[in-house]
């Protein structure tokens, strides 16, 4: 056997090793994901949303500032994107409720 | 070290087979030990890539022509510089080069992400590697670089002459990283769908990878541009070779992308079509690669062996098929809830925007494609030209220059149309301003001269619309805080990068759009037989044949340089050195013009001919305004940087949001 079939032996029983460690362990018991909670990605849809909707207000002020929009419909947008955020802060603070609620159960 | 670059390339793709396999299963099968197995074999891959490219490489800068395709690429007499760049001058290497870029770019992604979205991560890993699967097992069985030659010659071939030039070692590169690039988002979409993970997560994961791929894509188009000008003399930069237009499509498709994903960001809707586009721009991209690796169609562009087309069309039906069952089985989740607000705003503006991007790459993928279909279906190839792109894509193109201005005017959401005339009266007035102090200067005979008219004109709303934005933004900030117009007008631009990066892109835009009408209508030629001594006039001009000088610049290069004197208003201003090159073992002599470039005008000159009496033919051409376009490069190129800059305020929220999330919903470890 010459050198480099050696180096390339080496090579492939190194990658072996590498790949195949992590597939001889107790990691079989373990699970890649948990069980996904519904609630876990609302809650995340509505904190992009949250973030969304502030930058779309300060938007709309600049649009405001740099006259592209008027005063009638500047505010009739802005309230209209105030309660979106306003349903949205809600619909968070409810999320986080119940879900304090039912750890404070699952504790008791 | 062969050897070892030819094993190692094996080894890659048995392991990107496995890690894409293991992948799938971890995710499937919702197993850890499978996900940690797979999630050794990117970087196993990227090594193994990168060690055959190095010994690629090697076998390049040794001369070692045991090696078919260093060979066929390259000669001991060829420049260290066009060793390096004849690795990806021919097919073999180029895949080659292909794939050590996507397994670069998917270990960025494998650092980036590997702990972040353990449900999408895994799928898209495992499209990046089908991906190389794919690209590896041409290498491996069909397209070599490592394939010998029993009894190795003394020397090689040598590279191509016309891709002996600085461009060349800058454009392929350059492209190859916009192309490549794109597999990121695809494969991020894909996952997304698989994995029913349709928020716009994916598209925050991805979008400075879009960004970035679109910027080397641009780039990678105006390096070609500049290569096609400087080294095919001919005089032009654009021809509308069905290879230039397999890179231009991608390119559109990535903008009207790039546009509507904002949409999406904004107001939640457009995920089909977001879907949609992501899709088209990755599945354009293996288009291109298939145009110029199929040999079904003609091009100075297309590589010499191109035999793979049947494998890329194979792919590429694959990669479309697919994407649409998964477009159409996830149509329920990709529904939006939301409307927009007015049909007077940006977003509709963007719309537009979109519609037009699609028309020229339609318009342009139906002619690049004409050739095969009437081949196919009459047996006859009908070659589609230049007429028919400037006829369907100018009038498009100028809608699109249009929009670029009537967008930072309109508000999002809902423009108030009081408002509109407000804002459009200064960009309407300086366009006026142009039209009518053009109207004296430009002639207006022609159709193409009436374009050239409407672009300039529509430049200057452009610009003008666009300044006042940066102007309207840096008073508005100015009257909130104390500071100077230069202070408020930096700070307006880093505090939102994006929205101000892309308007300096987009003064870039009508950089190029000038660049290109001035050229394409008020340029000039002429071609003179001429004595030692003897002179012509061309714009202004006075061109003077001064001297023809014969060097040996290596053992296989012969040099023939023409002097030209050129003289304007009495006074020398310049000397040209047009030559020919001549290399041993290459029947066609290469041209290298000599361009004086100024911002008004290129003086473009020509060696076509010499006779052993000393007469040579000159071609010289003035073309107006080129040197625009590579100023619209370079602004579009500082735009981009400034948008792909990393945004503070952007991170900060993220983290917060995941620090939320964290501790409402923890993972089962922290419970």
């Amino acid at each position: 056997m010459g050198f480099i079939h050696f180096l390339e032996l080496i090579l492939v029983v190194a990658i072996l090793l590498v790949v195949g460690i992590p597939l001889f362990g107790k990691l079989k018991l373990l699970k890649l994901v948990e069980k996904v909670d519904p609630d876990s990605d609302q809650y995340n849809h509505l904190l992009v949303r949250k973030e969304e909707t502030l930058i779309s207000i300060k938007e709309l002020e600049f649009d405001f500032n740099t006259d592209k929009i008027s005063e009638p419909d500047y505010k009739e947008l802005r309230h209209k994107l105030e309660k979106e955020a306003e349903e949205i802060l809600e619909n968070l603070d409810g999320l986080e409720q119940e879900r304090r609620k039912n750890k404070s159960y699952k504790s008791a | 070290m062969n050897d070892i670059g030819e094993f190692t390339l094996l080894v890659a793709l048995a392991t990107a087979l496995y890690g894409c396999v293991a992948y799938v299963m971890s995710a499937r099968g919702n197993r850890i030990d499978l996900y940690l197995s797979a999630d050794k074999t990117p970087f196993i891959v990227w090594a193994c890539v990168t060690i055959s490219s190095i010994c690629l490489m090697r076998a390049f800068l040794t001369d070692d022509f045991s090696l078919q395709y260093v060979w066929a690429y390259s000669n001991r007499e060829l420049d260290t510089f066009y060793k390096v760049s004849s690795f990806w001058g021919g097919q073999k290497g180029s895949l080659l080069f292909w794939a050590l870029l996507l397994s670069t770019y998917m270990v960025v992604v494998y650092f980036q992400n590997r702990s972040k979205n353990l449900r999408v991560v895994p799928y898209a890993m495992a499209v990046m590697l089908a991906v190389l699967v794919f690209f590896l097992f041409l290498i491996n069985f069909s397209t070599n670089p490592f394939e010998r030659i029993p009894l190795p010659p003394e020397d090689g071939r040598g590279l191509n002459p016309l891709l002996q030039n600085y461009w060349m070692v800058i454009h392929p590169p350059t492209l190859y990283l916009g192309y490549v690039g794109f597999t990121v988002p695809f494969a991020f979409a894909v996952a997304a769908l698989i994995s029913k993970n349709l928020d716009d997560g994916w598209i925050r994961m991805t979008r400075k990878w879009t960004l970035i791929s679109w910027f080397f894509l641009c780039m990678g188009n105006l390096f070609g541009a500049s290569w096609a000008y400087v080294e095919l003399g001919w005089g032009g930069y654009w021809a509308w070779d069905p290879v230039e237009n397999a890179a231009f499509m991608p390119l559109l498709i990535a903008t009207a992308y790039l546009h509507s994903v904002m949409i999406q960001e904004k107001k939640d809707m457009m995920k089909v079509w977001n879907m949609s586009l992501v899709l088209l721009t990755f599945a354009m991209t293996i288009f291109g690669t298939f145009i110029t690796r199929s040999g079904l169609i003609q091009s100075v562009h297309t590589f010499d062996e191109a035999t793979l087309g049947y494998y890329f069309l194979a792919f590429l039906f694959v990669i479309i098929l697919a994407c649409a069952a998964l477009i159409i089985l996830r149509l329920p989740l990709l529904k939006s809830a939301n409307e927009l607000d007015s049909f007077l705003s940006r977003e509709s503006s963007f719309l537009f925007n979109n519609l037009v991007l699609l028309g020229i790459a339609f318009a342009t993928f139906w002619g690049t494609i004409f050739p095969i279909i009437s081949e196919a279906v009459r047996g006859v190839k009908i070659t589609v030209g230049p007429p028919f792109y400037n006829q369907v894509n100018v009038p498009i193109g100028l809608a699109l220059l249009a929009l670029i201005g009537i967008g930072p005017v309109i508000a999002w959401r809902r423009a108030t149309f009081s408002n509109l005339k407000k804002n459009f009266l200064k960009p309407i007035l300086v366009a006026i301003v142009v039209a009518v102090a053009l109207l004296p200067v430009i002639p207006l005979g022609s159709r193409t001269e009436i374009y050239t008219y409407m672009t300039f004109v529509l430049c200057g709303f452009v610009l003008t619309s666009i300044l006042t934005e940066f102007y309207k933004g840096t008073v508005s900030r100015m009257g909130l805080h104390e500071e100077s117009f230069f202070g408020a007008l930096t700070t307006v631009t880093w505090r939102n990068k994006r929205r101000y990066g892309g308007y300096i892109v987009h003064i870039g835009v009508v950089l190029i759009f000038a660049g290109i009408a001035g050229s394409q209508a008020y340029g000039t030629h002429t071609e003179k037989h001429l004595q030692l001594g003897e002179s012509f006039e061309i714009r202004g001009y006075t061109i003077t044949y001064e001297k023809l000088v014969a060097i040996e610049a290596t053992s296989i290069k012969t040099r023939i340089i023409a002097q030209l004197a050129v003289e304007r208003d009495g006074k020398r201003y310049w000397t040209g050195h047009p030559e020919k090159e001549f290399y041993k073992g290459q029947n066609q002599p290469v041209s290298e013009v000599d361009v004086l470039s100024t911002w008004k005008e290129d003086l473009y000159m020509i060696l076509a001919d010499f006779r052993e009496d000393e007469s040579a033919t000159i071609k010289v051409y003035v073309n107006p305004m080129v040197s625009w376009m590579w100023t619209g490069g370079w602004v579009i190129a500082f735009g981009s940087m400034i948008s792909m800059w990393p945004d503070r305020l952007e991170q900060r929220r993220r983290l917060e949001r995941v620090r939320r999330q964290e501790q409402l919903f923890p993972s089962p470890a922290q419970e």
